[in-house]
């Protein structure tokens, strides 16, 4: 093997922003970024090569791993096909097994995802993609979020060249208390509001922008005159961004969180120019929410049955199948960050992981995935759900991706059935 | 071989009307009859049926950003419309789904095929949105695919022509887009409305300036057909209009076709721009105006996008538009989403109404314009699906085009005072079996380039429909007793009973690669993708989902 493969520039797969200006070189055996990058597409692009398949704990040939999961499979009366960390190929290849098993679909930020999707079927909204928020923000709101979790945001969509200018953006923040704003985001105006409070604080703002006095002072803990700085720098937008991030909205109703900064958003567009920035899509989750809506004609969530796709966003949350029982078999497809281990549940789980992947409790059956974008091509979904990106396979290897294990499975199955 | 022998066949690219004949399929292609030695291995008597070629749909929202973000958004329009998964008795397997306005994939494929559809086009593909587009459309299986590239809004486009650039740069610029993007056809939609709408501008007239780029809309159009054809695409440049659904905007209308200046331009879901402003309501018909321009120029085509009444969803790139229409949004909510200094797109839910005057009026305008123009080799049958209805209720239209009792019997129901506006009543024509099969088959077949599809003459690809002559023209277009692809049975009395994922067709101009110099120094410079990124190569067609890449040369050299 060439000792430094060179590939670029390439897609990161590691979290929403999927910046696609990655070098990356094969250096005995390891992919090393040599250009671009941040330290958490450092440590996830060092996948070793190969892996284990287990039964219960014991290695097996790859074949009897996949045996053992259809006959899991087979056996329950409506698995929940979760996770769902992986490729485009990958989410096809799990809806078409859901449907063979009557399995339910939801993605492991399904918690999260559901604050925006409950509050958008409620309202819709307005929004924007990455490429406009560079070019045209003139002030961004965070709201609830310094987006730290998004390692190159402020690079990438803060300092770059502009084709509208300015050359500074005002930089606005709603913050917790006890949170500061990244010093090298330059806060103009940070305002402490607890998450709890963004609502309330959000209806108040559209109750001053449609002309009616705060009916009381402070809101949210935010004093009147804080409220009126802000009400004046939202205006004085030209193009405003509004930046929130559903995971760090960790509360219950969070939706209604949502909702309100989505119709504080329509409110501004009366008369100037705002739009939202939902911050998510780590580990595939735009592209499962987006495959999982065109071929079934809804977001997740959603269980295959035999008379149709049945949609439920909130009794078919994870948390709670397992919780209460209601399946009977976990399908845990992580094969992105080996730090996403499967939740704990009192039925038989399977695992699709990274051949890192360190679980405490050996699972039924465990098989290592090759990781798209590292070891095997495939596509995956920007955040804003509008960019697919080509994911390359710099460090190409010999362990199957999650599409061929599911085909498989779902094959074994067919076969069984017939 | 096989034989479908003693059909009435309605080929109208070969002038043949309801003649008698039989038709022979072999290695997925009709081929001419064979000798006396030829081998028949299997024979279908379609005495007294209806034979035409498989459909075709030049404008139909089906794959894309938009569509998924309507069924997204649309929980409750699927809910009453489940479709569970079926096993096929000679193996293969239908998928569940669901959808009225807005079908899961799978849906949409399986019902095109259902009523006689063999080929579908989306006519809005962002070319950021590009690849998300072909992997959805890899995913409606049945039909043929094709796309149309949007430009018009895009940033680079924009500079470009404020610059004053040489127009053979657009042109390259454009051929670069459809190379890139793996699109049969150019569209704009709202010119430089939807980038003026960035920048706060709430309208924006044919020959007003952009509040940034100083360029009108007029410019936009010339320059882009203008490309389109000097690079030789089949399909003229694809227009959404200026002030979609504006009272008054029939004269925005009527200057947009002047404005190509000779150069082939196709105006789509032309209903929604022929609208005066006369009458106590403000709101009038200008379908005469509209379609006599239409017949007096012949470098102008149009589909009409018609309503038909019920709930639907309106999903457009006219980020403008659709923001102005929110408040007609039922039920409440919508979407409004800028998109990548490229363009955007609005979703906006809608229940047209027969006892509502102004959608009263909508759909008898939708009809006259049907029945005022006299060419239906330029016009074609569209709901500009789901914006007008859902791409189901073409058979319903067909019988309202059809039957003109049936039509005035509708006419009846209708909100009275737009009944009594309208001068629908007044037009008697009928359309014949041979103008549908123009305007469904020969007519889209043409209007793209497609050489062998769209007739039935020996060497064209073998989609073929055997309809039942039943007097109920919506019944027998709604539920054809044979559908054949590539020669393949794939429907029998209105069921999927074979499936199969349908090709892409894509355009591969020629241009000069040199405009990738600017365009990467673009991307790099401002934009969060790399220009190598947004290019889709021949080999992820397949990986899309498509069963092969249908390539397709211009006709014309620059
Ligand atoms: S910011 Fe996200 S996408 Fe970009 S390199 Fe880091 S992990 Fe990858
Ligand atoms: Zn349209």
């Amino acid at each position: 093997m060439n000792p430094s493969l060179s590939v670029s520039p390439i897609p990161c797969p590691f979290c929403g922003l999927l910046c696609d200006d990655l070098e990356v070189a094969v250096v005995a055996g390891h992919a090393r970024i040599t250009s671009a990058g941040c330290a958490r597409a450092a440590g996830l692009f060092d996948v070793p090569g190969q892996g284990q398949a287990r039964v219960r704990g014991l290695a097996v040939a790859p074949e009897v791993a996949i045996a053992a999961a259809a006959g899991l499979l087979a056996a329950a009366r409506r698995p929940l096909i979760g996770g769902l960390g992986c490729d485009v190929a990958g989410q096809r290849a799990a809806i078409a097994l859901a449907e063979r098993v009557a399995g339910v679909l939801e993605h492991m930020h399904g918690a999260a995802q559901f604050r925006n999707t409950l509050a958008f079927q409620d309202g819709g909204w307005m929004t924007t993609t990455l490429s406009e928020v560079r070019n045209r923000a003139d002030v961004i709101l965070f709201a609830g979020t310094d987006a730290s979790a998004f390692p190159r945001f402020r690079e990438r969509l803060l300092t770059g060249a502009s084709q509208f200018g300015p050359a500074r953006r005002r930089i606005l923040a709603l913050l917790p208390p006890s949170e500061a704003l990244p010093e090298e985001l330059g806060g103009d105006l940070v305002i402490p509001c607890p998450r709890e409070g963004l609502a309330e604080l959000a209806g108040v703002l559209r109750a001053r922008l449609a002309g009616r006095r705060a009916d009381r002072d402070p809101v949210a803990g935010v004093p009147g005159e804080r409220i009126e700085a802000l009400l004046d720098a939202l205006r004085g937008a030209r193009y405003g961004v509004l930046v929130w991030n559903a995971a760090e909205l960790d509360f219950p109703q969070a939706d209604l969180t949502v909702a309100a900064l989505v119709d504080l958003l329509k409110d501004l567009n009366r008369d100037t120019r705002w739009a939202g920035l939902p911050l998510g899509g780590n580990d595939g989750g735009t592209s499962a929410a987006q495959v999982c809506a065109w071929q079934t004609g809804y977001p997740l969530r959603t269980a295959l049955t035999a008379s149709g796709p049945r949609y439920d966003p909130i009794g078919f949350a994870a948390e709670r199948l397992l919780a209460r029982g209601e399946v009977d078999a976990l399908l845990w497809i992580s094969a992105l960050d080996p730090a996403r281990l499967p939740p704990a549940a009192d039925c038989p789980v399977i695992v699709l992981g990274r051949a890192d992947m360190e679980l405490a409790t050996a699972p039924e059956v465990f098989i290592p995935v090759a990781v798209p974008g590292v070891q095997r091509a495939g596509y995956l979904h920007r955040m804003d759900g509008i960019v697919a990106l080509p994911l390359a396979a710099p460090l190409a290897c010999d362990l199957p991706g999650v599409a061929p294990i599911l085909t498989t499975i779902t094959e074994a199955l067919d076969h069984a059935a017939a | 071989m096989l034989r479908l022998k003693g059909g009435r066949l309605y080929d109208p690219a070969r002038a043949i009307d309801g003649q008698v004949g039989d038709l022979y399929l072999e290695g997925g292609r009709i081929v001419a009859p064979p000798g006396p030695d030829g081998v028949i291995d299997g024979e279908i008597d379609v005495t007294g049926r209806v034979v035409m070629a498989g459909a075709i749909d030049l404008h139909t929202h089906i794959g894309g950003g938009k569509m998924n973000i309507a069924r997204m958004l649309l929980p409750e329009d699927h809910r009453g419309d489940p479709v569970p998964a079926r096993d096929l008795h000679g193996g293969g397997h239908l998928h569940g789904g669901c959808g009225h306005a807005a079908p899961a994939t799978w849906t949409t494929g399986y019902r095109y095929a259902e009523m006689g559809y063999t080929a579908c086009f989306e006519p809005a593909m962002l070319p950021a949105n590009a690849r998300h587009a072909h992997l959805e459309m890899g995913d409606i299986p049945m039909v043929d695919k094709g796309a149309y590239a949007m430009l018009g809004n895009d940033d680079f486009f924009l500079r470009l022509l404020s610059s004053g650039a040489d127009q053979r740069l657009i042109n390259d610029y454009v051929g670069w887009t459809l190379d890139a993007t793996q699109a049969m056809a150019i569209k704009v939609v709202n010119p430089g409305g939807i980038s003026a709408f960035k920048f706060n501008a709430r309208n924006l007239d044919l020959d007003e300036a952009h509040p940034h780029y100083g360029v009108t809309p007029r410019q936009v159009i010339q320059a882009l057909a203008r490309a389109v054809h000097d690079l030789g695409v089949a399909h003229p440049l694809h227009v959404h209009a200026s002030n979609l659904g504006i009272p008054g905007n029939a004269d925005t209308t009527l200057a947009t076709m002047a404005a190509a200046e000779g150069l082939p331009i196709h105006l789509t879901h032309i209903q929604f721009h022929s609208y005066g402003t006369e009458g106590a309501r403000r709101f009038s018909s200008e379908a005469e105006r509209i379609a006599a321009a239409i017949n007096r120029m012949a470098n102008v085509s149009a589909d009409v996008g018609q309503i038909l009444f019920g709930q639907t969803v309106t999903a457009s790139g006219d980020t403008m538009g659709q923001h102005r229409n929110h408040r007609h949004a039922s039920p409440d909510k919508w979407v409004v989403m800028d998109i990548e200094c490229d363009a955007g797109c609005g979703v906006v839910p809608f229940r047209y109404r027969d006892k509502n005057f102004v959608n009263a009026l909508q759909w008898a305008i939708g009809l006259e314009l049907f029945l005022r123009v006299s060419d239906p080799w330029r016009l074609f049958l569209t709901t500009d699906h789901p914006n007008g209805a859902p791409f189901t209720s073409y058979p319903h239209l067909i019988r309202l085009l059809m039957d003109r009792d049936f039509r005035n019997g509708k006419l009846d129901e209708i909100h009275a005072e737009a009944a009594a506006h309208s001068q629908l009543r007044s037009l008697a024509r009928e359309y014949s079996l041979y103008e549908i099969a123009i305007m469904t088959r020969a007519g889209p077949a043409r209007s793209l380039g497609l050489a062998d599809r769209g007739h039935l003459g020996p060497g064209a690809w073998a989609d073929v429909v055997v309809y039942r002559d039943e007097a109920d023209r919506e019944a027998m277009f709604a539920k054809p007793e044979y559908v054949f692809k590539d020669g393949e049975l794939i429907v029998r009395d209105g069921r999927v009973v074979k499936v199969v994922n349908g090709a892409l067709h894509a355009l591969k101009p020629e241009y000069d690669k040199a405009i990738e110099q600017p365009l990467r120094e673009y991307f790099d410079r401002y934009m969060t993708v790399k220009m190598e990124h947004m290019k889709i190569g021949d080999d992820e067609i397949c990986a899309c989902g498509a069963s092969k890449l249908i390539p397709h040369k211009c006709g014309r050299q620059a």
